[in-house]
């Protein structure tokens, strides 16, 4: 074998020098191999931009990032789960509240009855003037000392102070003629509360000789009556004892409180009425229907009728979202009792002042003076029932 | 078992009706029914008519039957008040319902015992002027005005509400049109007060109700007439009817008008409810 020098000495060379074009060879592992086509999910740019962002952010920031995130995913889980639905419920309430329908409740003839006045209106001498106040005080129910040891707290003056009474003074308490004859005394306004309601209709049954006379000879003057066993009360001979109790002063005066009171403009209230329960938003004082004025505590906001049990809406709630709809010089403020398990409820166009005084919680007051300030007096009373 | 309680035939009032047939449904109906509604209508007594009114006048006699009968009760000291139909008629605008066929009312038990001892088969005369479409102003015999006849159901005294052949307790019966007034008492509920639910009522028609939503009862006006009605009457209206039937004012081919407080004829408005 023999070899040329010359030969010998390109023998020396890299022998990828002696390939002449060095671009025939393309790797696919470099960068550049699969530009042109759009295939990646982040644009290489942008995502060497966000590494360099995150390598400024320490490491503790990013791990509290994540943390954060999680808590957010969990919140939302738990709204899911537990809020929605009533969160829903609520808009849905708005809805309906804000609704306007056409058949609703208080298209019928207003229920009229006898010895029952549907609209009162207070004296405008008795509005808070000057330094004249009113004291409009909750559901007493035979509480007299209580109802004494109140107006004495909130200083009652008889020249310059007006009281009224939510209704339901009388019934369940030690002294209901005794109330009477001091709410009487005072010259206080009052409305007919359910429990007036009750003995009043029992009193005129009472009057009324009718049922089971023993025969057409019976003298319709006899004044004792053998009604005890059958008669209309049907056993509820609680009512009837304390029925026999009143005067007939005290009954002629407890049937002229009518269902509602109108109060008046008052100073930085708007409109006052007084009523027992409740009243139904958009219906006149006149329609209202009286039944459920002095026995309202729900309405059900599709049809607008009100009741008595708890499965509706708190009517004082749909009151103050309608109020809140109407041109401020037509917006009414209810002052009531009656509901003694929600107990004080002070809201913007509601005030609710039962707070369970016969049953051992306390008698509140309302005074309002002449600048529309509300005060909130309250006494401790005994417990008389359960 | 006695004529007494096998009912009063035509025979046995003969002068009192116009009737030359009997239409009652009596040979149809099971032994021990007291009461026999006519055979062409059960809202007619057979012995007294032998057709169906047509439907505006029926309603003319029907607001006279509620009226007679309540000043009847009211002269005699009968407690009554009015329920179901007829009270959601008050509720609404203090008439009977254009499309209602009866009136309802119910009694107390000690003033139905009052009324079967004195007033059993008594006729009760009123002198009620013509009315415009009045096919019968004038009673039988000629007489101006019309009777009436209160007919109490012997089986009254058995309160049992399996005895479902005389729910009805008495009745109040026109008998010019044979038209009538299904009286029933409100019974104490012995059972119930028994099982230690004291205050719960019912009637041989199976109603049931408590009886401080019944007492004391509210005094209101009713077809222009003074009458009783319940005392939670709304809440009892809202149980049988559902809260529905104190909003909608589209019923029976009816539009309750609030101009004129009245049920009104609405031609294309469906008849069924």
């Amino acid at each position: 074998m023999s070899y040329r020098a010359g030969t010998y000495d390109d023998s020396h060379r890299p022998l990828i020098d002696l390939i002449p074009n060095d671009s025939l060879y393309v790797s696919d592992e470099e960068d550049g191999f699969y530009d042109g086509e759009d295939n990646y999910l982040i644009n290489p740019k942008w995502k060497a931009s966000v590494q360099r962002v995150c390598n400024h952010i320490p490491r503790r920031l990013q791990r509290y990032l994540a943390i954060y995130i999680g808590l957010l995913v969990a919140a939302w889980l738990v709204w899911q789960t537990f809020f929605s639905a009533s969160y829903n419920e609520h808009q849905q309430q708005i809805a309906l509240m804000d609704s306007t329908t056409k058949e609703t409740f208080g298209s019928n003839l207003r229920p009229h009855f006898k010895h029952m006045i549907q609209v009162g209106t207070m004296d405008k001498k008795h509005l808070p003037v000057e330094d004249k106040r009113l004291i409009v005080i909750g559901d007493v129910h035979g509480c007299k000392e209580e109802l004494q040891a109140l107006l004495e707290k909130v200083g009652f003056d008889a020249d310059n102070d007006h009281v009224i009474l939510t209704g339901d003074m009388i019934n369940k308490g030690p002294d209901s003629p005794g109330v009477v004859s001091f709410v009487e005394k005072i010259g206080a306004s009052s409305v007919r509360g359910n429990h007036e309601d009750r003995i009043l209709l029992t009193i005129t049954d009472m009057e009324n000789s009718h049922v089971a006379l023993p025969g057409p000879q019976e003298n319709a003057n006899r004044t004792n009556d053998t009604l005890e066993e059958e008669s209309f009360s049907q056993g509820d001979y609680k009512i009837r004892k304390l029925a026999k109790k009143f005067s007939k002063k005290q009954i002629a005066w407890l049937r002229e409180r009518p269902v509602i009171l109108r109060v008046g403009h008052v100073h930085g209230m708007g409109d006052v009425v007084v009523v027992h329960a409740g009243l139904v938003p958009d219906i006149p004082l006149e329609q209202q229907d009286p039944y459920q004025v002095m026995n309202m505590r729900t309405i059900d906001l599709k049809t607008r009728v009100p009741s008595e049990n708890r499965d509706g809406t708190p009517w004082e709630k749909f009151w103050n979202h309608r109020q809140k709809k109407l041109p401020s010089h037509k917006r009414m403020t209810v002052i009531y009792g009656h509901d003694r398990k929600r107990g004080k409820n002070i809201q913007k166009y509601s005030k609710g002042l039962d707070s369970g005084c016969v049953g051992g919680g306390h008698l509140t007051a309302l005074v309002i003076d002449s600048k529309g300030k509300n005060k909130y007096v309250q006494v401790k009373c005994k417990q008389y029932i359960d | 078992m006695t004529r007494h309680e096998r009912g009063y035939d035509i025979r046995s009032l003969q002068g009192l009706t116009s009737n030359t047939r009997d239409r009652s449904g009596k040979r149809g109906d099971p032994m021990g029914k007291y009461f026999h509604e006519s055979t062409f209508d059960s809202h007619y007594d057979g012995r007294f008519a032998e057709s169906a009114l047509p439907n505006e006048e029926r309603q003319i006699h029907l607001s006279h039957l509620l009226r007679t009968y309540l000043a009847t009760m009211n002269d005699l000291g009968a407690e009554t008040w009015i329920m179901h139909g007829s009270l959601l008629g008050w509720w609404w605008n203090r008439k009977i319902m254009p499309w209602d066929s009866d009136i309802d009312v119910q009694v107390t038990e000690a003033s139905l015992a009052y009324l079967a001892a004195y007033h059993n088969m008594t006729v009760h005369h009123f002198a009620i002027p013509a009315v415009v479409g009045d096919s019968t102003a004038t009673g039988p015999k000629g007489s101006e005005g019309r009777n009436y006849l209160l007919e109490v159901n012997p089986h009254y005294e058995n309160a049992s509400p399996g005895d479902i052949l005389n729910v009805i307790d008495a009745r109040w019966i026109d008998m010019a049109t044979g038209l009538f007034i299904d009286i029933t008492a409100l019974r104490k509920d012995v059972a119930a007060e028994k099982a230690g639910v004291p205050g719960r009522m019912l009637c041989k028609d199976r109603h049931h109700y408590l009886s401080t939503d019944i007492f004391p009862l509210r005094e209101s006006m009713f077809e222009g007439t003074p009458v009783r009605v319940p005392y939670a009457y709304q809440e009892l209206l809202e149980e049988e009817y559902g809260k529905k039937a104190l909003t909608v004012t589209q019923f029976h081919g009816h539009v309750f008008e609030q101009e004129k407080m009245m049920w009104v004829p609405k031609f294309g408005l469906a008849v069924g409810p």
